[in-house]
Formats: structure tokens, sequence, C-alpha cells
């Protein structure tokens, strides 16, 4: 009996919702019952509302972690790591671990690399992906479903079994060591979760009504104008949702990167984090592998800043995006 | 009249195809051919190093697989066995935490965001450095704020087993962030006047999620289990995925590495394909298809 003394603001919520009935209802409910039970179950309402805000703020404090420690160790010296009463301020800050991070990277070079992967593969997915799922939501054809059916199932075919194959398929067209196996199978609805985002799509434009689309139709447009000019103006969440995972993704990336790309100077960001060490050590000519935590903390932050920027600007389109998408029928 | 308007139906399904074959082209050229390919490839090994010279060798790859690869079995095993440790755990979580932001709380904005932020790093390189650096041991302990004395108090052997389950369960919380929002998608999706209706005839919270919640959630359950099965068999850190690469890259063993790659792409095809026949019946499916 707990729920019965909704949370104000919930209230306001959902009154605002409501039509006359629901709310002659909610009436009935506030004069019987909460007056019935009164302030016990209030209590218990409190209680499970700390309950939960408890629980929340330990999550939320487990899931950023990573990022915390990441962001206080990388600009720690040397000495406070080694002082374990400074656990999250240092004394002083080090900023010089961005700058060593940074040039073990070899940030710009392999920056200008990974960005140019990523964009072009968010490109070539948000467009083909939208624009096979208008085919496959709003078009129907003979074996239709079955095609669908074939391009779901692709989605559970482990890069490793096909790795093999690709990489002789590559050889053989001339692209290994360019950034065309990476970026090409975009353009074509594959490439990372390629069908994930066909789904996506999917899902969002068989919700779009048909009205629209007659419409259109009957002011003379195409069937390729409809889907440039009408539907895909439309879906701006499933846009948002598939370019920010998309970009993660492809960003984050290593084991495709890693077998198709062979000379440094071609690496993605990421795949720049294991030789640190190695690329530190040249650059300066001594040994860091001594206190080099720090530095290594740097050097991943680093690699993360600009998807951590991304999502700082579209988390919130991101968030109300998938609630809208809907992903979930 | 008439055959003006088949014309016309004629002209939207090749459209239709036309919208398709962008797709058709890219899963022939990059899943459907490398596909076919492996699999004659795992019935073959390559002699010749320099212009890879294949020679047939029959069963020999599986063979070698299952009978003679004294690592292959084990990897394989802690593979499945992650997986089948882990999903259940991430499910219910995810579903958990789901819920809790589903409620009207302060800061919902903020414990979203926090909540997605591990996808940011979730499987990529910069995860292994921070795992390598020692992040993941203690989180959970610091985060719920265990005294060190409990620990003390279990003694050393129990005491290893709840923090060894601790850092399990962290980097567990680590990979909730996709399917948290695809469960606050399908919470958001169920309709507030069936819960008023509920509590109207005086039904609880505990009632109203197993008869509410759970069965609308049904289908995003499978989703999510999909999901979860074939992110945790493509993980960067699964090492079946580093043995595969290994063989193939650094041994050159394409033959013995498409084997090891087909069967475990049978094994995961297997294993849904009896996730969608022993689920099918507990599936709600709500409104028209």
């Amino acid at each position: 009996m707990k729920s019965i003394p909704i949370p104000k603001s919930k209230q306001q919520l959902t009154a605002a919702k409501q039509t006359a009935v629901g709310s002659k209802v909610k009436a009935i409910r506030n004069n019987s019952l909460v007056s019935r039970i009164g302030s016990k179950s209030r209590w218990i309402s409190l209680i499970y509302r700390t309950f939960v805000y408890v629980i929340l703020i330990d999550l939320a404090f487990v899931f950023l972690y990573p990022f915390i420690y990441m962001v206080t160790t990388s600009l720690k010296h040397p000495v406070d790591l080694m002082d374990f009463t400074i656990k999250w301020i240092p004394t002083s800050m080090a900023w010089e671990n961005l700058y060593y991070g940074m040039k073990g990277l070899q940030f710009m070079t392999h920056f200008n690399n990974s960005a140019l992967i990523a964009v072009l593969s968010v490109i070539g997915q948000v467009l083909s992906c939208s624009f096979i799922a208008y085919g496959f939501a709003r078009i129907k054809f003979p074996g239709r479903e079955a095609l669908f059916f074939l391009c779901m199932f692709t989605m559970i075919i482990p890069p490793q079994t096909i790795i093999v194959p690709l990489f002789m398929q590559y050889k053989t067209m001339g692209w290994l060591d360019s950034v065309l196996p990476l970026i090409v199978p975009s353009f074509f609805g594959n490439g990372l979760r390629g069908a994930l985002f066909i789904f996506i799509f999917r899902q969002l434009f068989r919700g779009l009504p048909w009205e629209l689309e007659d419409a259109a139709r009957v002011d003379g447009c195409g069937s390729f104008k409809v889907y440039w000019k009408i539907i895909l103006p439309l879906t701006p969440p499933a846009i948002v949702v598939t370019t920010l995972l998309s970009l993660v993704w492809h960003w984050n990336d290593f084991f495709e990167p890693s077998i198709y790309l062979t000379s440094e100077e071609k690496f993605t960001l990421p795949m720049m984090l294991p030789r640190l060490y190695q690329s530190l050590d040249t650059l300066t000519g001594s040994s860091f592998e001594v206190f080099s935590l720090p530095v290594v903390m740097a050097a991943t932050f680093m690699a993360l800043l600009p998807m951590l920027l991304v999502y700082f600007f579209l988390q919130r389109y991101f968030i109300q995006g998938v609630e809208r998408s809907g992903l979930v029928e | 009249m008439s055959e003006r308007r088949i014309g016309l139906e004629k002209k939207k399904m090749l459209a239709g195809y036309v919208y398709i074959a962008p797709w058709a082209i890219g899963f022939a050229l990059f899943m459907c051919y490398p596909l076919v390919y492996s699999l004659w490839l795992s019935f073959h090994e390559v002699v010749g190093v320099g212009n890879f010279e294949l020679e047939s060798v029959g069963w020999d790859n599986f063979n070698k697989a299952f009978v003679l690869d004294t690592q292959f079995i084990p990897l394989f095993i802690s593979v499945i066995q992650d997986a089948v440790i882990n999903t259940p755990l991430i499910l219910v979580f995810s579903l958990f935490i789901a819920i809790l932001l589903n409620h009207n709380i302060r800061g919902r904005a903020f414990f979203r965001a926090a909540f997605f932020l591990p996808v940011l790093i979730g499987s990529g390189l910069a995860m292994q450095q921070l795992l390598y650096a020692g992040v993941g041991k203690d989180t959970l302990v610091n985060g719920i704020g265990v005294p060190d004395e409990v620990f003390l108090y279990m003694g050393p052997t129990f005491s290893q087993i709840v923090f060894d389950m601790l850092s399990r369960l962290t980097i567990i919380f680590w990979k909730t962030g996709v399917q948290i929002l695809l469960f606050l998608a399908g919470l958001q999706g169920i309709s507030i006047s069936l819960y008023e209706s509920a509590r109207c005839d005086g039904a609880t919270e505990w009632e109203m999620f197993w008869k509410i919640t759970l069965p609308l959630m049904t289908p995003i359950i499978l989703l999510n289990l999909v999901y979860t099965c074939v992110d945790s068999f493509t993980d960067i850190n699964n090492r079946m995925m580093v043995y595969i690469k290994d063989t193939a890259f650094t041994n050159i063993q394409m033959g013995y590495a498409s084997g090891m790659g087909w069967i475990y792409f049978m094994f995961i095809f297997v294993l849904l394909i009896l996730v969608f026949v022993s689920t099918r019946r507990l599936i709600v499916y709500t409104g028209e298809k």
C-alpha cells in the first residue's frame, strides 16, 4: 500500500496528462485511501525514496569511477601517486602529464586518422542505413520479410569468423593499409553493427503516419524525395542515436583497424595506447616505465576526450532520442 | 485504369528493391562472400606463406580444434562461461537500474548521462588500460562503502571470494549502458493508464512489477539478451578473438583460424536459436505487428 501517496511532482505531471475520467479516479483515491492510511505510508514512501537515491548515487559513483580515476590520476605527480593518503585530489596539478600523453600518442596525426575514419563511417552509416531502412519499412515488395531477417541475422556473425577472407579480399583489391576497408562497408549499410542501425531506423519509420507520405505523393513527390525531404527530417532522434553510437563504436574499434592498418602513421588514436611506453621512451630518450601510470592515464583520457566532448553536447538529445526512437515497440 | 494501377504497384515494388540494393551489395561483398569463403577455407590450410597457396585438408582443422589443440577448448569454455554468467547479471542489473531511473527523481538527467558514460570506453582499448591500472578491483567496495573490518571479519578465503565477485560485478556494471537505455525506452513505452487502473484495483508496486512491467518488457528483454550475447562474444577483451587473430595473422594458419571462427559462429547461432525457441511462449507482444 506504500504506493498510494504519489510524490507531488509526479502527481502534477500525470495530472496534466490525464483525462477527466482519470482525474476523477485520482480524486476518489486521494479522498478515501490516503486519508485512511495517512502518515504511516508517507513514512514508508520517504524511506523508499531515500533508498532509491542511496542506490542511485552509489551506482552513479561506480559508473563514473573510471572517469574520475582517469582524470585525477592523470593530474598526479609521481610523489602523490605513491602516497596512499592522497586518493582523489592531487597536492599539485601535474599538467605536464597531459603534455607527455599527447606527445606519446602523437596526438594530432592520429587524431586526424581516427576522426577521418569515424566521421566518414558515421556519415556512411546514417545515410545508407536510413535509406535501406526506408525500403524495409515503407515499401512493400516480395521477399521483404526474408531479406530483413537475413539483414538482422548478420548482426550475430562474429567479426572473427569472416576476418580472414575479408583480409585476403582486401589484399587482392589493394585496400590493405588504407582506410577504405574501414569506411566503404559503412556506405553499404554494413560496417560496425550496421544491421542494428537499420533496425533502429526501420522501427521509427514504421511508426510514422502514412498520410504524410500519401499527401506528398499526390503532390508528385517520388519515393526518394519522400524519403529525403519528409521521412528523414522527421527522425532526428534516430539520427542522433545512430550518430553517437556509430561514432563511439568506430572510434573505439580496435579489432579491424589493427588488422587492416599496418604502418604506424595510419593508426587510429586508441591503437597508439599500447605503444605508449615505446613511443615515450624514444621521445624522451629515457625510460618512462617508472611512475608512468599518470602519463598513461593522461594519454587514455586524451584518446577519449573527443568522444567525451561529443557526448557532452549530444547527450540530452541522445537520451531523448532513445526514448522516442521507437527502438522498442 | 486497372492496368495503370498494376503498373504503379510494380514500379513501387521495384523502388523497394532499389532501396535495398546498397545493403544487398554490401551484404554480398562484405558478409556473404567472406562467410562462404571462410567455410571453404576452414577445410584448407595455407602451405605457401608468400602467395597464400592452399591445400585441402578435409576435416583436419576441426579435428585439430577439438582434439589436438590444447588451448582451444579451455578458451572456448571460458568464453562461454563468461557469457553465461555475465548475460543474466547484465540483464537483471540493467533492468533494475532502468526501473530506478524511470522514477520521477531529481537529477534524472544526470543519472541517465552517468549510466551511459562507460559505453564511451566500453569495449575499447581505453578500458583495457584502465583495467590494467587496477580500476575495477576496488570500485564497488568503495562505492558501496563496505568497511575494511567486514573483510577482516570474514576471513581471507571468503573475503577473497566476495572481493572477486564485487570486481566482476563492477566490470559487468560498466557493460550495461546500452541495455539500460533500451530498457528505459521500453519502460517509457508502457502506458501510464495501465498502472493507474491497477492502482485503483489495489495492486502494490511489487504486484504491478510482476503483472505489468515484466510481461510487457519481455520483447525488450529478448532484444537485450541477443544484444548482450553478441556483444560478449565479440568483446575485445574476449581472449578467443585474440587467439583467432594470432592464429591467422601471426602464425599464418588461416585455414585453422577460419575453422575456429566457424565453430564459434555455429555455437552462437545454435545458442540464439535455442533462446528464441525456448522463449517464444514467454514473450508478450502487444498491439498489431
